[in-house]
């Protein structure tokens, strides 16, 4: 009787010894995977019919703060942006918007207020949604991260720079 | 031949058949937003008004896209009276955008005079503090906030200083000089506003701007005057440091002869997010002055004459509601010096369709 409990504690012991290993193992799979993400290029899509190839950060920056609603040719510019707490949304609202949520949502609703805008952007919940979105409403534009754009949309180059480019500005 | 004609006919029906499927599938229903502002305030002064619970102005805004160039902006308040309560349509504006270089738009507008009357006006939730300033208070005889007529506006090139400009036509003042002419010009001279704002780049965040109004006044007390405005105004717009400045001169020619009067007006305002745990308060302070000219034909029987200071702070208890509580020191031209407190809660309602600020993207 006592060999047997002694087992089947040893047992449980092995158990609870193995899960945490597998724990340990796969922490740092799992830190790699979220430092990669925290590193990774946020890419800017456009339709892919869109002429537009290479924009400078001035001119992005003055598209999503909604000050450019027009494209050159005078196609209306359609902002799709990712709910929050995607990973992309708080790189955009750090490089470009430079503000916190609140703040984010305080502009758009000063913007509407002020009658600059008929609108705030358009949300989207993934990347899928954001490319297959893209790709259907002319003069729309939208971020993704860099690996998962698609040739469903065409990434734009900042300041001539592409997302795998050195010096890129939205890593 | 009968059946050649039946199948042209055919085709045709499917051809136009088609044809209607697909100007349907056009986005042909206008898109709708609807906000709403609304504020209630508790006062305490040692001033001669009524004091204690205040409703504020209750205020809808209604934008309209019929296309992705033609849209409808509207925005109507319910303001409690004595009596009852008075219900006024503020803004009412119909445009048309080209590009964004040339917007053309008719309509009821906020004269594009300084800052604080375009940013904040009849949203109380918007601006830091309880009250806006005195020179365009609500119902300012000072300034005219509101202009009926056209607009053409749009940005300037020179994307690195992000400028923008507004021209105007319109009605001008009404015979009750803070009203906007709403049913027409009261004595035919057109009033002309001009504006021009920057946005540089460089300084994220800062915009400045100036403006120019000229108009005919005829105010029912039956003087006529030509009136002038000049302004200028710089907005620091981020909440670390959050700073606003304006600054107006208002000139008078009697239409009777006799010598240009000159009026000033002017505020400062500073505030500034805290950080951490308390970023959720924002302090403030803001100091303004009007000084009328006491030979001014139209504005020295008026008393407008201003001088104050406030101090306050704000808390946001959520993202669309705030609390603030702000004391005041002030003296009107024809009143010692006075003192009063102010609690107000406000808020907004983004968008009354539910989807919040934004809308979910549809294909």
């Amino acid at each position: 009787m006592r060999i047997a409990t002694t087992a089947a504690t040893r047992g449980t012991l092995w158990k609870q010894v193995a899960l945490v290993c597998a724990i340990i193992l796969c922490l740092p799979l799992h830190v790699a995977r979220s430092q990669s993400s925290s590193r990774q290029a946020i890419a800017i899509v456009v339709n892919p019919k869109s002429t537009v190839t290479d924009i400078s950060f001035t001119e992005l920056r003055r598209i999503f703060l909604g000050e450019q609603q027009f494209w050159p040719d005078r196609s209306k510019i359609t902002l799709l942006v990712r709910a929050p707490v995607a990973h992309e949304r708080e790189v955009v609202l750090d490089e470009i918007y430079r503000m916190d949520e609140d703040q984010f949502r305080q502009y758009w609703i000063g913007k509407m207020f002020r009658a600059e805008v008929a609108g705030g952007p358009k949300i989207v919940y993934s990347s899928d949604m954001a490319i297959n979105l893209v790709g259907v409403i002319p003069g729309s534009i939208t971020f993704v991260l860099a690996s998962e754009a698609t040739p469903n949309a065409r990434v734009l180059r900042i300041d001539g720079k592409l997302p795998s480019d050195p010096g890129y500005p939205l890593k | 031949m009968r059946a050649v004609v039946t199948a042209g006919l055919g085709a045709l029906i499917v051809i136009s058949g088609g044809a209607a499927r697909a100007q349907d599938a056009a986005p042909t229903q206008p898109v709708v937003h609807a906000m709403l502002f609304g504020d209630a305030s508790y006062l305490v002064t040692d001033r001669k008004i009524p004091a204690g619970f205040q409703l504020g102005q209750v205020v809808g805004h209604l934008i309209v896209s019929f296309t992705d160039r033609l849209n409808y902006f509207g925005e109507f308040t319910a303001t409690a009276q004595p009596t009852g309560y008075a219900f006024e349509v503020e803004r009412s504006i119909l445009r048309y955008d080209f590009d964004d270089a040339f917007k053309i738009s008719v309509g009821r507008y906020h004269t594009p005079i300084g800052y604080w009357n375009t940013a904040f006006h009849h949203g109380t939730w918007l601006q830091t503090t309880v009250s806006r300033p005195e020179m365009i208070k609500f119902g300012s005889q000072l300034i005219p906030t509101h202009f009926v007529g056209a607009f053409a506006e749009g940005n300037i090139g020179l994307q690195d200083l992000g400028l923008q400009y507004m021209l105007g036509v319109g009605n001008g003042r009404g015979s009750t000089i803070s009203r906007a002419g709403d049913a027409g010009d009261v004595n035919g001279s057109r009033a002309l506003a001009a504006s021009l704002s920057a946005r540089p780049v460089a300084l994220f965040g800062m915009k400045m701007g100036i403006g120019y109004y000229r108009d005919r006044i005829s105010a029912a007390s039956g003087v006529t005057a030509d009136e002038g405005i000049s302004s200028a105004y710089v907005a620091w717009q981020r909440e670390q440091p959050e700073f606003i400045a304006e600054y107006v001169h208002l000139a008078h020619s009697p239409a009777a002869g006799g010598s240009t009067t000159g009026s000033d007006a002017y505020y400062a305002q500073l505030a500034y997010r805290l950080n951490g745990s308390a970023r959720a308060w924002k302090p403030y302070v803001r100091a303004e002055r009007t000084t009328v000219s006491p030979t001014d034909v139209i504005f020295a029987p008026l008393n407008l004459g201003y001088e104050g200071g406030i101090g306050g702070v704000r808390y946001d208890f959520t993202s669309f509601a705030a609390l603030k509580a702000e004391y005041r020191r002030e003296r009107f031209q024809t009143d010692n010096w006075s003192n009063g407190a102010y609690v107000q809660a406000s808020f907004t309602v983004p968008d009354l369709g539910g989807g919040g600020d934004h809308s979910e993207a549809q294909p």
